[in-house]
């Protein structure tokens, strides 16, 4: 499988009047042709800041940010200018945002904004663009792409406004898409749909996906490959059925365990204890000691290393979990 | 659906309208035992039975013979004709002719303040924005400090005073030759623009500097919202960004305020040219005033009402071009 993502380093800080925010520290991603990458980890770990930076959007100021490699499709594009950027963001990787709600123009046709990716990146007229763009909306399962083209934003349903969304994402045919939580403002059945859109959509072409969500529940049958992400750092990095099988992070042990399984009778929600620390304050040591009941006093001074366990196993832990496990596995 | 929210917004003005049509005829005649009475001229010598007659003659003069209501519809029927009801001053001139007269040279001023401000100031806070932090947007916010302490008449009188008196570059006070000489030749125009340089820049630096600091807020917080990084994820030019997707959206708040920034428009107005002398509307209401010219003083105040009205009618219909979730009814 070619690489079409390597990431290696990534270090994000945030500096403030009360201090420095330590968004990323030190993340290393790669992806695939034809993968599908999760990334997952509760709210403010990282995630949105880590894939942005993937296509150089976060800004500094306020940001500043240290990589050692952006490596895209065998280019290093950690020095690419400004104008560089622009011509592979829409192109080659894209993006789908949370809420499509806010993350559309409201004052723009939902056609002319997909509009605007065949004209900037194909250079073809407006209304070639209009054909490609219903071409594109009809492929996305919007009925009536037509006449929903010249809706605008508000007109249409949640549902329909992701699809527009999705749209956009697939137009240019990328070679990775990046979606970050793009179902979380939607309800539960639509959620379905449109994550299986995007899984066959990015099957069918052969595109890479990197997937960043809060719930692990979504990725099994969404992703190959899964990092799981705690206070800015990885801490797990695994194929997805051998996490699921044997998480060896006591982190992603907890996450899994409030996922609800339909097999539970009783509607047991077992929550990890304390809070994600605040990324001004983190702990010394591992920054998931204070909440982890395994820890020992070499947890709570020095920071374990991510220790490749077996292939394409990955841990950040000096005792992990459930060893054994994975052998039986 | 666009259609009939626009037809809802006209008739809605109107209705405004014809409220305060009604409140200016009752509100005088509120709590007061004689409606007419400050109609009547003074008693001076006369005896009271030759001033009862001149009262009686006073008060079928001014329409005040029949009852409130019929006095009511008569008021309604000369304001469709375009009858203000005449004015006190000698030989008993018609409010509208004395308001038609004027009416120009006080558009003269409001309109080109209007643009000015809007154009130097959209222009302006799109520059501190863009330069956040640096001095061009520094600049602006000090001036806009300065500017909520300073009041409009202040800055008209530093103005004439070194911009009139003492470098001359522009005349202190208003040509009292002007309007009489005016002829629509092309030096009879320069002459209105050097004459309404000083007033027309003492109105407009308040409103260069409140809608560029609208503009500047208006844009940075557009530039937060989510659909700008979905723009540039899209690979946009910088370009496109600002003016398909920033601008457009920056100018919702600009359209929304300037409906009521026009009502403040008018009020400064009449403080300004009164230190410029210019002979517009504000002028002749404090001449109104002064001579306690009741129905002069009512018929510029139910214009005034009635342009604020049309003002923020049509600032609301410009609204609706620029955004299309306002037929929906949630305009933000
Ligand atoms: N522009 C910014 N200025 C300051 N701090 C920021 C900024 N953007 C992100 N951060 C900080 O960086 C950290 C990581 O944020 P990020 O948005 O990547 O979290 P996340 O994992 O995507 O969370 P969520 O699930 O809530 O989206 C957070 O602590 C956040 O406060
Ligand atoms: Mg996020």
């Amino acid at each position: 499988m070619d690489k079409v993502l390597k990431l290696r380093n990534l270090k994000v800080v945030f500096p403030s009047g009360h201090g420095i925010i330590r968004a990323v520290e030190g993340v290393d991603l790669d992806i695939h042709q034809g993968e599908s990458v999760a990334l997952v980890g509760e709210s403010g770990c990282g995630k949105s800041v880590t894939s942005q930076s993937v296509m150089k959007l976060i800004e500094s100021p306020p940001a500043m940010t240290r990589v050692d490699t952006i490596e895209f499709l065998g280019n290093d594009i950690k020095d690419y200018s400004a104008k560089q950027m622009q011509d592979i963001r829409g192109k080659d990787i894209s993006m789908i945002f949370q809420d499509a709600m806010t993350s559309l123009n409201p004052v723009m046709t939902c056609g002319k904004q997909i509009d605007e990716m065949y004209i900037r990146h194909q250079g073809v007229s407006k209304k070639e663009a209009r054909e490609y763009t219903i071409e594109a909306l009809k492929l996305v399962g919007v009925p009536e792409p037509r006449s929903r083209a010249k809706n605008f934003p508000h007109e249409l349903s949640g549902g329909m406004r992701q699809r527009v969304l999705l749209a956009m994402a697939f137009a240019c045919m990328p070679k990775l898409i990046i979606a970050d939580e793009p179902t979380t403002a939607l309800d539960v059945t639509i959620q379905a749909q449109v994550l299986n859109l995007l899984r066959s959509m990015q099957k069918r072409h052969e595109m890479s996906l990197l997937l960043v969500t809060h719930d692990l529940s979504v990725v099994s049958n969404l992703a190959d490959t899964v990092y799981v992400m705690y206070s800015g750092k990885i801490v797990e990095k695994a194929p997805v059925k051998a996490l699921f099988q044997a998480p060896h992070h006591p982190y992603t042990v907890g996450l899994l365990a409030s996922v609800p399984k339909l097999s539970d009778t009783e509607k047991t929600f077992s929550q990890i204890p304390g809070t994600v620390p605040h990324p001004m304050k983190k702990p010394s040591g591992c920054y998931f000691h204070p909440r982890c009941k395994f820890a020992t006093d070499k947890c709570k001074n020095t920071m374990p290393p991510l220790t490749t366990l077996s292939e394409n196993r990955e841990v950040r832990c000096y005792y992990p979990l459930n060893l054994k496990k994975e052998a039986t596995a | 659906m666009k259609k009939s929210y626009v037809i809802k917004r006209i008739l809605y003005s109107i209705f405004v309208f014809g409220i305060v049509m009604t409140l200016n005829f009752f509100i005088p005649r509120i709590g007061v035992e004689d409606p007419a009475e400050r109609y009547y001229p003074p008693q001076g010598n006369m005896s009271d039975i030759e001033y009862e007659i001149i009262k009686q003659v006073t008060r079928q003069q001014y329409g005040f013979d029949v009852s409130t209501w019929q006095q009511y519809l008569n008021y309604l029927t000369g304001l469709m004709e375009g009858n203000l009801g005449t004015s006190f001053r000698s030989g008993s001139p018609a409010v509208t002719d004395l308001i038609v007269d004027r009416l120009p040279w006080t558009l003269v001023l409001s309109v080109s303040t209007l643009l000015i401000g809007l154009i130097a100031g959209i222009l302006f806070g799109v520059i501190a924005a863009m330069k956040r932090g640096r001095w061009q947007d520094t600049t602006l916010l000090n001036a806009s400090t300065i500017m909520v302490a300073l009041p409009g008449f202040f800055i008209a009188l530093i103005l004439s005073f070194y911009l009139g008196f003492e470098f001359e570059i522009f005349p202190a006070y208003t040509d009292p030759n002007m309007v009489s000489n005016f002829d629509w030749s092309l030096s009879a125009i320069q002459t209105v623009a050097e004459n309404a340089a000083l007033p027309v820049l003492s109105m407009a630096v308040g409103s260069i500097i409140g809608y560029a600091q609208g503009t500047r807020n208006a844009v940075i917080a557009v530039t937060n919202e989510d659909f700008i990084l979905t723009a540039k994820a899209k690979g946009l030019k910088q370009n496109t960004i600002r003016y398909k997707h920033t601008l457009r959206n920056s100018m919702l708040p600009i359209v929304t305020s300037l409906g009521m920034s026009i009502s403040g428009l008018i009020g400064g107005q009449v403080v300004i040219e009164q230190i410029f002398n210019w002979n517009g509307m504000g002028t002749l209401f404090l001449e109104a005033n002064n001579m306690n010219d009741y129905p002069l003083m009512m018929g510029i105040m139910l214009l005034l009402s009635g342009f604020t009205i049309l003002a923020i009618l049509i600032t609301d219909l410009i609204y609706v071009l620029l955004d299309p979730r306002v037929t929906v009814g949630d305009k933000r």
